[in-house]
Order: structure tokens, then C-alpha cells, then sequence
């Protein structure tokens, strides 16, 4: 999988991170001052990008964490067959399949934006 | 560890029960928080004094026919307070939205009063009940909108999905605070109202369908109940009057705590908060 190592202290919110082998965006950081004997910690609130579940995790700010790679691409719809669409990537001209999300109406010759992590996808 | 409560950590407990072995359904933390106390501090010995105190009560509940140590409850330990009141409120609110995430009702031993705001913001209810001997509606109190006194207010004002805020037992407060509580969205029920035998907590507040939090202040207890608290406030309510309150906005509600407790009597107050959080559980596990 595609990913780099980071700090947890280098974190912010808007940013990606792996939480449960998941790729999550964060949207929401905190952190808590150290106890008498212990390191500071932050608390890491996020969203799974491609399942929606909401994840948590609570380290001390000079763990290592890994930060997932997420490629943003343009893509063109070529058809739509019921709840899939085939998509063909503007770069590449490759041509893939998605799932349209229940929340998105998109129909043939339209451009869209999604983003991708190995064969996970998802329309931005 | 609350007595009946099993170790999140995985120390186990009496009945040999890791966190690993069972499904939370109430999640006590402790929230020591003794920063703004205005009075009588004391509060950050409030969890260990109510764990402590707690120790003595039978498993078994003759009422609903329920044995505590069977009703998933996990005692998360204490969330270190520190100075910083706001960046512990967001730390400690993080805290508890793991339990609402994982589908558990948080329980949250205090600490003062201003814990309540992170277990508000956690659970997001509709309606806040309180039991409180204050209004707890000051704007800010010594310039501080952090202070146990301001809490209520705040949840009023910062917590968009509170619509009403309902206390029960408050008998004191300043004059700008009985001009707040006479808005739409505030009831305040006095400790006479409460004792008349008719009463109940529907002729106050409509529960039915709604999403509750339910905060016991130990101070709504009259002081010869609870002296261990930092403002006593005389003419209080019946531990069993308080009891029924508890016992009626469990089934609705989906976040509890009790506060304000703190380490200047014998354990009473201790003993008090600890009872009302079981009959909390209780309630709450046998209407589901």
C-alpha cells in the first residue's frame, strides 16, 4: 500500500491517516499535556475516505504513524449501468470501474474528480 | 475501578471479566477537574471517592431483577485533568465520543460541574436535565465562561442540538441568572415542586422520542445529605426524590453524569453520586 511514516505530532486536521489498516481523513485533533511521567499525547478524530466509519486513536505525539497516499484524479464518465459506471481516467485512458455513490447523480460524457488508493476509489 | 465495572485496561475484575470479554454498554470515566471550584475544592478526588464509596453496594438489584456486573459496564479509569480547562474539555469530549461511537452510554464521574460540557458535546442530546441546587447560568463567573457556575449556560449556548434544558432541585441564583431561566428554553423545577407526591418528570419535561443527558449535581442533595460538595446550598432534595429523577430519564437518556463531588465528608456524597449511577444503569438496562 502506498504510504509514508510521519510523527503524530505532525498531524493536522483536512490530513489523511492509516487508523485499523483504514485510510481516514482527519477532522479532528487534539492534544493533552503530559502527565507528571508521561509524554504528551494527541487524540486523532477521523472518517474512513472509502467507508465512511468513524475511527479514533490516542498516542503520544512522537509516535510513528503511518499517513496513507491518496492520488487525486480527473476522470470522464464513459457509461452508466445501473448503480456502476465505467470510468475513464483522463491520464492514463485507462478505463475502470465504479460504483456510483448513492448520494451522486453523474451521467455519460461528464468529468469528475475521485480519489484512489490502490484499487479503493471514491468521487470526490 | 467502579465496583462491578470491568477494567478497559484488561486488569479484569471481580467476576474475572476482561474488556475483551464483553460488549460495553456504559462506559464510566472519571473526570477530575477541580480547576474552577468556587468554594470548597476538592473535586479531583471526586472519581476515587465515588469508586471507593460505591464498594459496599450489593451486585444485585431486587428492583429490576439485575445484576450490575452483568450489564457491561467498563470502567475506562480517569482522564487526567490539567489547567487548561478548554483543551481538557476537547480532550475528555474525545474521550466519551469513543463510547457514543461504540454504541455505549458514557457515565461520567466528576469533577466539577464543567465536565458536563464535554459529555454534552460528546453525546449531542436534545434535551439537558439537570439536578443542581444552581442555576449555573452565569454568562461567566469571575470573567471565566469555563467556571462550574457558567456550565449550564454554556451548553445552552455552545451545544447546537440542545434545545431545552430542564433543572430540577435549584434554589439559588443570581439575579441575571433567574432573567436567563426565564426564557422558553430553560425550566427550573424548585425542590418543593419536586417533593409534592403528584410529581413526576413528565409534568416538566416531554422525554418521549427525544435524546436526554442527565447531570446530577450532588449539591441538588440537601447538604445534610451530601456535605461533601463545594457549595452547599441548604433546603435541598431527598436522596429518594432524586432517585425516582434518575430513575425516570434513564430510559431516555444516552449520557450521564454526576459531579461536584468532593472529599470534605465522610463519604456520604460519595456514597450518594455512586448509588444514583447505578440506579442510572439500571434503569437505563432494563428498559432496553
Amino acid at each position: 500500500m502506498a504510504k509514508q511514516q510521519t510523527e503524530v505530532r505532525d498531524l493536522q486536521e483536512g490530513s489523511y491517516v492509516m487508523i485499523d489498516d483504514a485510510a481516514c481523513k482527519i477532522n479532528g485533533y487534539s492534544t493533552a499535556k503530559p502527565g507528571k511521567h508521561g509524554s504528551a499525547k494527541a487524540r486523532v478524530e477521523a472518517k474512513g475516505v472509502f467507508d465512511g466509519k468513524k475511527r479514533s486513536l490516542s498516542q503520544p505525539v512522537d509516535a510513528k504513524i503511518w499517513v496513507p497516499i491518496i492520488e487525486r484524479k480527473q476522470g470522464q464518465v464513459v457509461s452508466v449501468d445501473g448503480n456502476d459506471m465505467q470510468v475513464m481516467d483522463l491520464e492514463t485512458y485507462e478505463t475502470i470501474t465504479m460504483r456510483i455513490p448513492e448520494d451522486k447523480d453523474v451521467s455519460p460524457d461528464e468529468d469528475i474528480e475521485y480519489l484512489e488508493m490502490e484499487d479503493q476509489r471514491k468521487i470526490v | 475501578m467502579f465496583p462491578g465495572a470491568t477494567d478497559e485496561h484488561g486488569a479484569g475484575d471481580a467476576a474475572g471479566q476482561t474488556a475483551d470479554s464483553v460488549d460495553a454498554n456504559f462506559v464510566v470515566v472519571g473526570a477530575p477537574l477541580d480547576v474552577s471550584t468556587t468554594f470548597q475544592p476538592g473535586t479531583r478526588f471526586g472519581p476515587r471517592r465515588i469508586r471507593t464509596f460505591s464498594e459496599p453496594f450489593d451486585d444485585y438489584d431486587y428492583r429490576t431483577d439485575q445484576h450490575f456486573s452483568n450489564l457491561g459496564v467498563v470502567d475506562h479509569g480517569d482522564v487526567h485533568a490539567w489547567n487548561d480547562v478548554s483543551a481538557y474539555l476537547e480532550w475528555l469530549k474525545g474521550t466519551l465520543r469513543d463510547a457514543v461511537w461504540d454504541d455505549a452510554i458514557p457515565l461520567v464521574l466528576g469533577g466539577e460541574h464543567t465536565v458536563s460540557l464535554a459529555g454534552v458535546r460528546a453525546v449531542e442530546p436534545e434535551v439537558f436535565v439537570c439536578l443542581d441546587a444552581h442555576l449555573d447560568l452565569y454568562d461567566a463567573y469571575d470573567g471565566n465562561e469555563l467556571s462550574h457556575a457558567a456550565v449550564t449556560r454554556r451548553i445552552l449556548e455552545d451545544v447546537d442540538s440542545v434545545e431545552e434544558v430542564v433543572i430540577l432541585g435549584a434554589r439559588t441564583g443570581s439575579e441575571l441568572e433567574w432573567e436567563r431561566a426565564d426564557a422558553d428554553d430553560v425550566t427550573i423545577v424548585s425542590p418543593e415542586t419536586v417533593a409534592e407526591p403528584s410529581f413526576t418528570v413528565s409534568d416538566v419535561v416531554d422525554l418521549e422520542g427525544r435524546s436526554a443527558y442527565l447531570s446530577v449535581d450532588i449539591d441538588a442533595a440537601d447538604p445534610g445529605y451530601a456535605p461533601g460538595t463545594g457549595t452547599t446550598e441548604p433546603f435541598g432534595l431527598e436522596p429518594r426524590e432524586m432517585r425516582e429523577i434518575v430513575r425516570a430519564v434513564a430510559p431516555h437518556a444516552s449520557g450521564f453524569d454526576v459531579v461536584e463531588v468532593n472529599d470534605r465528608d465522610d463519604g456520604q456524597a460519595a456514597s450518594l453520586a455512586g448509588k444514583l449511577l447505578r440506579e442510572f444503569v439500571f434503569s437505563a438496562a432494563s428498559s432496553q
